[in-house]
């Protein structure tokens, strides 16, 4: 019998029950038995709790609005007139502007998901996390929903900014595979950001030296500025293990048909984000309740500022 | 009746006199002149070391360091073997030296912001650091050149990768040191400036500030000619750069480097060019170029600092946290 069914007859038969955190029941163990409709619901609403305040506050704050799409836009600038410098074909244009759109949602990941617990932990918020009655996974999925809706409006600001400014023009034959693509590109990329986000759980100072090790060397092995392919063997191992090497390669075979310089079909770059996605949700919850054992053990999920 | 004589005990001081204090020393409060200066700006090189530093082990340390600016010289290594093209070797040398310098420039922009924005916000020791006799501005400044420290280290391996692996071309022989030596020093005072400017402007405003500093510095990177000559941007853009100190820093270096590289100021097509009817400064007039923009904006710097430090004391912005 679930604790709701058991509450509900010992109202019906026995002495009136009391309030246990909010429920009429016998016990505070009834009260705390929860059905399986009641732990979805309460997850379901932590995911929306935890999403809320992205998406509500997507701008809300100006400076973050102005920041965040200048910064890659500053960023894309510069490797364009690089290029120009260089006399590079137009092509390479539209690479750097559809690399300097992603970086909006790698940069996300990097600092609003991964370092988002160990921020948590620095100002107090991640004890509340573990006390209240919800999956930890809800709160990052919600972290990872609310940064794709605020990382989108960003990387589709930066997009446009940067084709009208720079004049890149695109050539799409399959809109619905590029779509496919992008979607599965941001699934496998917020997958690894749940991971990473589970591993800061134990840093402390540590934290913010790796977030700056995850920009430019990600960058860098991902093909940013440039096509993957170049890259060699490194290339391929990137595309192996890093999403944004991956989706970018897929998203800029769709977005300019006729690039040659490509590492894999999109098709077969999609089946790759298709695994990376499972593969790095299911690392995400394993690695979450390790770590977090872990960091119980060791008394870390309180410390801030080693 | 005969009275015993109490010890001698300077008037006022007498209820403070304790087992083991050697008294009150009154030129603590009016400061102790250069040298005590001195000594808070190594405390505070020291400090800020150590934060930066002994988070882990010196290797790992130095691998961190260094990740950054090799990686982001690699990115532009690689998109020049893409193109290729009859400038590609000289232009290595260009970016390179550009890209291993534009390390150096971002720990110093935002070596003081970040740590101003560390001690009100996370650590909450900024108030602690205002009271203590040292002057403020000398305190974070030491902070920064901490971090500057750091970037130079990842500036000078940034180097040393371009010359053993990506073969840039060095020859001691051939750099004017003199020059190196005077257009380093300049540099640094003017990069430690920027910094101060943003120092002031961060000591007013929210923990949202953390980001002001990379703006400033990705909107810096397109008008100093780190990674591309200024002629490929519009003309009012290139009168921009040449109002930076740090575009004429970045030239003096690569001068006293590689004295027959390609120049980021002048050359075909650009503002320099225009206005002076010369192809290229030559290095006097870069110097002196420097020279004026740094002092210019150290003289800001000074001032925008004491009006924003004046203001915070004002409005008790020094001991207020603002976590989002």
């Amino acid at each position: 019998m679930s604790g709701q069914d058991a509450a509900s007859s010992a109202a019906g038969r026995g002495p009136r029950p009391e309030l246990f955190v909010g429920r009429a029941a016998a016990s505070p163990q009834i009260a705390a038995d929860w059905s399986r409709r009641r732990i979805l619901l309460t997850d379901l609403r932590a995911v929306r709790g935890r999403a809320y305040p992205r998406i509500n506050g997507l701008f809300r704050e100006k400076s973050w609005v102005f920041f965040e799409i200048l910064l890659p836009f500053l960023t894309t600038s510069a490797f364009v007139f690089v290029y120009r410098a260089l006399q590079a074909p137009q092509e390479y244009i539209g690479f750097v502007v559809v690399g300097g759109a992603m970086t909006a949602f790698w940069l996300n990941v990097v600092w609003m998901m991964a370092a988002q617990l160990y921020w948590e932990k620095d100002q107090g918020n991640l004890e509340l996390y573990f006390a209240a009655p919800m999956d930890l996974m809800s709160v990052l999925l919600g972290m990872a929903l609310g940064g794709m809706v605020m990382s989108s409006s960003r990387a589709a600001s930066v997009l446009v900014v940067a084709s009208v400014v720079y004049g890149v023009t695109f050539e799409v034959d399959q809109w619905l595979l590029l779509i496919v693509v992008f979607g599965l590109t941001l699934s496998a990329l917020y997958g690894l950001g749940m991971i990473l986000a589970s591993l800061f759980l134990m840093w402390g100072r540590e934290a913010w030296h790796t977030t700056q090790l995850m920009v430019e060397p990600v960058y860098f092995v991902s093909g940013l500025n440039f096509p993957v392919a170049r890259l060699g063997m490194l290339g391929a191992l990137a595309v192996a293990t890093i999403p944004l090497a991956v989706g970018l390669d897929a998203i800029r075979q769709l977005a300019f048909v006729g690039s040659d310089v490509a590492l894999l079909p999109p098709l077969a770059e999609a089946g790759i984000l298709v695994a990376m996605t499972a593969v790095f949700t299911l690392a995400a919850r394993w690695s979450l309740r390790t770590l977090e054992r872990r960091a119980r053990i060791e008394g870390r999920l309180t410390m801030r500022w080693q | 009746m005969s009275q015993t004589t109490p010890p001698a005990v300077p008037a006022g001081f007498g209820p403070l006199r304790i087992p083991g204090w050697a008294g009150f020393d009154p030129a603590r409060p009016e400061g102790g002149g250069l040298r005590a200066h001195w000594r808070g700006f190594a405390t505070a090189v020291r400090i800020g070391w150590a934060t930066e530093a002994n988070w882990t082990d010196p290797l790992l340390f130095f691998i961190y360091s260094v990740a950054k600016p090799v990686s982001a010289a690699l990115i532009l290594v690689v998109m020049l073997e893409v193109i290729g093209g009859a400038s590609s070797r000289e232009y290595r040398s260009f970016i390179v030296v550009g890209s291993a310098l534009w390390a150096m420039v971002l720990s110093g922009v935002a070596g003081l912001a970040w740590s101003i924005l560390e001690d009100r916000e996370r650590y909450r020791m900024i108030k602690y650091v205002y009271v203590s006799p040292s002057i403020f501005l000398v305190v974070m400044t030491g902070r920064a050149v901490a971090r500057v420290a750091v970037g130079a280290m990842g500036a000078l391996i940034t180097l040393a990768v371009g010359v053993v692996l990506l073969g840039v071309p060095f020859d001691p022989l051939r750099i004017d040191w003199l020059l190196l030596a005077i257009v380093t020093g300049l540099g640094l005072v003017a990069i430690v400036s920027i910094g101060v400017i943003l120092g002031a402007i961060v000591m007013q405003t929210r923990q949202e500030a953390w980001s002001y500093p990379e703006a400033v510095a990705g909107a810096l990177f397109l008008v100093s000619g780190a990674v591309f000559p200024l002629a490929v941007l519009p003309f009012a853009v290139q009168l921009v750069g040449l109002l930076t100190p740090l575009a004429w820093w970045i030239e003096g270096s690569r001068r006293a480097l590689f004295p027959d590289g390609i120049s980021s100021i002048g050359g075909p097509g650009s503002a320099w060019l225009e206005l002076s009817g010369t192809v290229e400064p030559s290095n006097l007039v870069t110097v002196i170029a420097l020279l004026v923009t740094g002092a210019a904006g150290t003289l800001a710097a000074g001032l925008a600092f004491r009006a924003s430090e004046r203001r915070a004391k004002d409005r008790g912005l020094l001991d207020q946290t603002t976590g989002s």
